[in-house]
């Protein structure tokens, strides 16, 4: 991995008002000058990143013996390096790692930068947290978020936000890549009615068209001798198309401008993709 | 609207769908009557779609967004059903979804149909 790093990125913490954060404890001086930002975890930088299109190197302090960096550009995560790891491997290795030290860089010159991760941030976030997880299980690490957990209902909680991120991640890919194709989306859980993503579109249309669809399977299988299958697929006015996807425990709403983006390109190339992310998110 | 011309579209329908052809039924949205059906339509269904447009009218007004020229309901097992409003007519047009292309249906039928039944209506 090239590029040239020329100076400091802006963003610095003050660690004066950070003086309740404990920093890691065999930080010395040099150490802390090195690494000025501390008191977020990894993943919480990352997606900063991510989100603000940052070009720069990331880099991270464990201790004397683990320290690496993430390399991004445009907030697309290209590289990461951890000892002799590389890649995703390194990434997944440092987005596990707790009480670290930051530093950031800009990348001035990304001509030499070479791109050795393809997967989405999120998902190496997500797999890195189920490693993690199944590490906990094993017993080999003791303080894990989820021992906070001690009732269902917050169990409940945390696995609804867990799924809520994911499928965040998902209209968010499906937004990329239909760009001002997509007019608005939204997943809704089938079994309790929540609205767990939305885009451009509000709670009410969600339960609106999952209205439309509980009474289109009561009437077929209560009125016909068939059953409703998975889609709907309703033309509207103004070139717009409603596709409406009942997969698992989800219905998928999706309304898009049909001269932009072609009810074929929606429904053989970004759908599976968005459902194939799906799904290796749910697998890890 | 012209009987004859009516049944030409159903002709056309026949043949465009070949073997994916299962049934066709054009109804009355007022009332739900069936003006013209196939051997093998089912008239339950095809007025169950009657409530079902009306209902879709409604949920799209949350959005809001009016109902185009079609929509299109998958059946679990090997069909699904076109279903076109025209004002005072609704026509259900069902298929084997595993025979007719999605593209065929709705780029080359579905505007062939429409003219001519716009012409038989007209008539």
């Amino acid at each position: 991995m090239g590029g040239d790093v020329q100076k400091d990125f802006k963003l610095i913490i003050d660690n004066e008002e950070m003086s309740n954060v404990s920093a890691p404890e065999a930080a010395t001086k040099e150490e802390l000058q090195r690494w000025p930002l501390f008191g977020l975890s990894v993943g919480s930088f990352l997606q900063v990143i991510a989100m603000e299109q940052q070009t720069c190197i990331m880099e991270v302090y464990l201790n004397t013996n683990n320290t690496g960096h993430f390399c991004f550009v445009e907030g697309e995560l290209y590289d990461a390096v951890c000892g002799s790891l590389t890649g995703e491997d390194a990434a997944m290795e440092m987005i596990a790692w707790e009480n670290v030290r930051l530093n950031i860089k800009q990348i001035l010159n990304t001509s030499s930068v070479d791109r050795k991760i393809d997967k989405n941030l999120m998902l190496l976030m997500m797999e890195s947290s189920r490693r993690r997880d199944e590490v906990q299980e094993n017993g080999e690490h003791a303080d894990l978020e989820m021992e906070d957990v001690e009732t269902l209902e917050d169990a409940e909680v945390v696995a609804d936000d867990v799924e809520r991120t994911k499928l965040d991640t998902c209209l968010n890919l499906m937004s990329k890549d239909m760009g001002d194709a997509l007019r608005a989306a939204s997943i809704i859980n089938m079994n309790d009615g929540k609205v767990m993503a939305f885009y451009n579109d509000d709670p009410d249309t969600a339960q609106s068209f999952m209205r439309l669809t509980t009474y289109m399977k009561t009437t077929y299988s209560s009125e016909t001798p068939f059953e409703l299958g998975d889609h709907l697929i309703i033309d509207l006015k103004d070139q717009q198309t409603l596709v409406i996807l009942m997969i698992d425990e989800y219905q998928w709403n999706i309304i898009f401008n049909n001269v932009k983006c072609s009810l074929g390109m929606l429904r053989n190339i970004i759908m599976p993709k968005v459902i194939r992310t799906f799904n290796e998110m749910n697998v890890g | 609207m012209n009987i004859q011309k009516v049944n030409v579209c159903m002709d056309i329908l026949k043949k465009d769908l070949g073997e994916g052809f299962i049934a066709s039924c054009i109804i009355m949205t007022e009332d739900g009557q069936v003006l013209v059906a196939t051997d093998q339509a089912n008239i339950a269904e095809a007025t169950l779609l009657n409530d079902a447009t009306a209902f879709i009218r409604n949920a799209l007004k949350t959005y809001p967004a009016e109902l185009g020229q079609y929509y299109y309901v998958d059946v679990a097992g090997t069909m699904a059903v076109l279903v076109i409003p025209f004002g005072d007519y609704q026509w259900t047009v069902t298929v084997n979804k595993k025979q007719v292309k999605l593209g065929l249906l709705l780029n080359v039928v579905l505007p062939a149909i429409i003219n001519a039944f716009e012409d038989a209506v007209v008539s």
